[in-house]
């Protein structure tokens, strides 16, 4: 579905991110994981089309559905975005404008995507909320950004991001900004768009426990560079790569004796 | 834990702040806790539970509504002015963010420095010596006194944050997630020196923190809160394995650890926790708890000792033992 073939992206001619290969399969989770600064979020924003004024694919190629990305013009992002491919980010309360009600940011979302009246817009909306687990979706409608929990934002992202149930979703630290028992709630959210709409996701997390958790797939970054990858036995248990021994070694775990290693 | 010399304690501490509509906030219920020379207490619960109130109640940042902080047989509670000031050298915090608890325009030197000036400890010629002796303390190069707090990445400051809660040789170190804004390696080399400072200096530390595994393998004790009041008090390594109170168990099934059984569905509360404002007669977390009988819903459980080390508030334990005073 989705393919990243030798990608190196650069900022102002300063590779931050090199030779990133990856194929992706329909349905698939993957997670990339890697301390701050080693390219994590900027190969998902390449991907989405999203890098900085600054940023540019300098090599290789991102391809989805045998076609190139690169070539896009806004025109055809607009029509991708949002239908194919999605995004959540860390707060997606931060995302919103947060003089405008969710009610407001979501209808002009829907009607940037399809011809539909405001009024069946705003009831689409508040559909979506309440499928997403939020209860009264018109409640949430009507709020504005703050006067929710950072849960029930982070329901919102996904609400929004899942409308046109796209294919792929991708997550940008999408619980590091919760509590446990809302970290909780929400990747159990994500494995089930896998199970009900066969949603394929890439999840970007520093939380090795998520993403052993969720990824069929696991992707360790450093320094731009693909470090290791593997699956959750071999990263966790069976890796070769001396760094990613020591990232798990530093991982604290309950009842483990953690500061012995 | 009777043979440890106990240096600081909270005896029944309310705080509340006023709020919109004359309503107040709960911050915390009648929290009783202990530090002991030589021990971490590890404080747990989710965003507005009140862990860091506590905390800032506890180096006189905000003074409780009722209740006493007792330092060395002392009550802090009533200090003012001078003796305030003077009682702030025992007990020395690290915030989480050091970008916004150091000033950018001081030199490390200067900062590191500063409570020594503060009360007169040393004079300024004397700044080198001392600086190049705390930083060699946390394990940094002595050149780093002239660099300013930017050039120094979130471990090395954090290491001098370090340094500088440690300068005035406190009793009682105290740590608002000190290590969360770092990557885990990082954190890991900076827990250990926390641990290495702790056993030379024989200081007591209480030790906030999101992440439940991270308190679980360094305290000595973990004081489990919600909506302002203490539900648990249980030993660190039986956290995992001997949690009682229904709220401290989600949170242990909520965890996502690297040696969990990756088979089983994770366990996850319904909702979210309710205002502070309105907190319920009864039981705090009546409303999200799946054993939650008629009584909780009238009585506030007491904490009860389970055993000698733990402790729990809640009404399935309620006829178990009769609680310490």
């Amino acid at each position: 579905m989705l393919k990243i073939d030798h990608m190196t992206v650069a900022y102002k001619n300063v590779p931050t991110v090199l030779d990133f290969s990856m194929d992706m399969k329909p349905g698939q989770i993957i997670a990339l994981v890697g301390e701050s600064g080693s390219g994590k979020t900027t190969v998902i924003r390449a991907a989405m089309g999203l890098l900085p004024a600054a940023g540019k694919v300098t090599e290789g190629d991102i391809v989805f559905d045998g076609k190139s990305l690169l070539s896009y013009g806004p025109e055809q992002w607009r029509t991708f975005r949002g239908r194919e491919i999605s995004m959540i980010f860390q707060d997606s309360g931060a995302m919103m404008n947060p003089t405008r009600r969710v009610g407001s940011v979501f209808v002009e979302y829907l009607r940037t995507h399809e011809k539909i009246s405001k009024k069946e817009a705003w009831k689409k909306g508040a559909a979506m909320l309440e499928r997403m687990r939020l209860p009264d979706g018109d409640h949430v409608m009507r709020s504005y950004p703050f006067q929710l929990s950072g849960g029930m934002r982070q329901r919102v992202g996904i609400a929004m991001g899942m409308t046109y149930q796209p294919r792929l979703l991708l997550a940008d630290e999408p619980t590091s900004a919760l509590d446990v028992t809302t970290q909780a709630q929400i990747v159990r959210q994500m494995m089930e768009l896998r199970e009900d709409y066969h949603t394929g996701i890439i999840i970007v997390t520093h939380n090795i426990g998520v993403a052993a958790y969720m990824a069929d797939h696991i992707i360790v970054m450093r320094n731009g560079r693909i470090e290791d990858q593997g699956d959750r036995e071999q990263i966790l248990h069976g890796s070769r790569n001396e760094y990613t021994r020591k990232l798990i070694a530093s991982v604290p775990s309950v009842g483990g004796e953690w500061l012995e290693h | 834990m009777s043979t440890e010399e106990l240096i600081l304690e909270a005896k029944h501490i309310v705080k509340t702040f006023p709020a919109e509509g004359g309503k107040s906030l709960m911050a915390n219920n009648d929290i009783n806790l202990k530090f002991y020379r030589g021990r971490t207490l590890g404080l747990v619960g989710e965003s507005g539970c009140g862990k860091s109130t506590f905390m800032r109640l506890l180096v006189a940042l905000e003074r409780p509504d009722r209740g006493d902080i007792i330092f060395q047989g002392e009550s802090l509670s009533g200090l003012r002015g001078e003796k305030l000031r003077q009682s702030r050298r025992h007990i020395q915090m690290v915030f989480q963010d050091p970008n916004t608890s150091f000033n950018p325009k001081m030199r490390i030197r200067d900062i590191v420095c500063e409570p020594l000036m503060n009360y007169g400890k040393i004079k300024s010629g004397e700044k080198d010596k001392i600086c190049s002796s705390l930083l060699k303390m946390v394990e940094l190069p002595e050149e780093f006194m002239d660099r300013y707090p930017h050039s120094l990445s979130g471990g090395q400051r954090q290491r001098v944050a370090i340094a500088r809660a440690l300068a005035l040789k406190p009793e009682v170190l105290i740590l608002d997630e000190a290590t969360s804004a770092l990557d885990v390696s990082v954190q890991k080399t900076v827990i250990q020196l926390l641990g290495r400072l702790q056993k030379e200096l024989n200081l007591a530390i209480g030790f906030i923190c999101h992440d439940i595994a991270l308190v679980a393998s360094i305290s000595d004790d973990v004081a489990v809160m919600y909506l302002g009041n203490l539900v648990e008090v249980i030993p660190g390594i039986k956290l995992g394995t001997e949690a009682q109170h229904p709220y401290t168990k989600a949170l242990m099934g909520s965890l996502f650890d690297i040696h969990m059984d990756f088979h089983k569905k994770i366990e996850s509360l319904k909702g979210d926790v309710p205002s502070p404002l309105d907190v319920p007669e009864g039981c705090p977390f009546q409303e999200r708890c799946v054993h939650c009988m008629e009584t909780c819903r009238k009585v506030r459980p007491a904490l009860q000792n389970v055993s000698e080390d733990h402790q729990v508030a809640c009404h399935l334990y309620q006829n178990i033992k009769k609680a310490c005073p």
